[in-house]
């Protein structure tokens, strides 16, 4: 039995993946704050019943052993969504900075607080295997 | 690993805006280049822009520093009849820079910048995070 068995892991894990693919999504808003006709996009939150968080990542189909999986739309498993631009410059750029930054810091509270629950679950699992600390 | 991805994005975003630092700073130092012979035209004004590219590898939109423009407006005039590169009337022709905008644009490629780094630092963050649950 993996890890990744326990409903709680497995939990924390997409958890994990979203922050992180979050995070990415929300370093091209900053990045692009300046760039022409950019409107910012987020991350749909992550559904954890069980069934896939997004549609399935189309990637080029492997016929023989020895093919190279292709690098396109390799790991998108979380849906980015265009937001509404209320703050439109007139560069045609939508990107609010504050927003982002509040965004940013809460991505990273949100992934310390998983870091944290993880933790005491395996601490968990060693206290049911008898090997406390 | 999607957080030296992160790293990377914010990296094209500081470099961007180090370039833009520099036109400005070009600009700027170059506020009172008068021409170097009577009637020719001094400094123009060079403005940067930015473009969103797909970075195959990153496999994100990253930004990059598109073509350096230069600004048409119309140059300052000023009498002079003194100066070595007056025309016939006596007017010297100065760059079309106003040293406000671009000390506006200064700041904001500063506070851009800025931005970025606190991606970074967020991001590197978490990244210890992760490696704490080894520790734990």
């Amino acid at each position: 039995m993996g890890l990744t068995d326990i409903p709680i892991f497995s939990m924390l894990r997409t958890r994990l993946e979203w922050a992180q693919t979050r995070q990415r999504v929300l370093a091209e808003n900053v990045a692009n704050s300046d760039t022409p006709n950019f409107r910012p996009r987020d991350l749909a939150p992550p559904k954890l019943d069980g069934s896939s968080a997004g549609p399935t990542p189309v990637r080029l189909a492997t016929t023989e052993s020895g093919h190279i999986p292709g690098i396109g739309g390799a790991g998108e498993t979380f849906r980015a969504e265009r937001r509404g631009a209320y703050d439109l410059r007139p560069a045609g750029n939508a990107v609010n900075i504050e927003d982002e930054m509040m965004k940013v810091a809460a991505n990273q509270m949100d992934y310390q607080a998983v870091t944290a629950l993880y933790t005491r679950s395996l601490n968990l699992l060693k206290t049911a295997i008898g090997k406390v600390g | 690993m999607d957080f030296l991805k992160s790293m990377a994005i914010a990296a094209t975003g500081l470099r961007a805006q180090a370039g833009r630092m520099r036109i400005i700073s070009e600009n700027i130092a170059n506020a009172d280049s008068t021409p170097s012979s009577p009637g020719a035209d001094p400094y123009r004004r060079k403005i940067p822009t930015f473009q969103m590219e797909f970075d195959r590898a990153v496999g994100a939109n990253v930004v990059e520093l598109g073509k350096t423009v230069t600004d048409s407006s119309d140059f300052q005039l000023k009498y002079e009849p003194g100066h070595p590169a007056a025309d016939k009337n006596g007017n010297v022709k100065y760059p079309n820079v106003n040293s406000l905008v671009e000390m506006t644009d200064m700041r904001e490629a500063q506070r851009s910048y800025q931005a970025n780094i606190n991606v970074i630092t967020a991001t590197r963050r978490m990244l210890q995070r992760t490696i704490d649950i080894l520790k734990a």
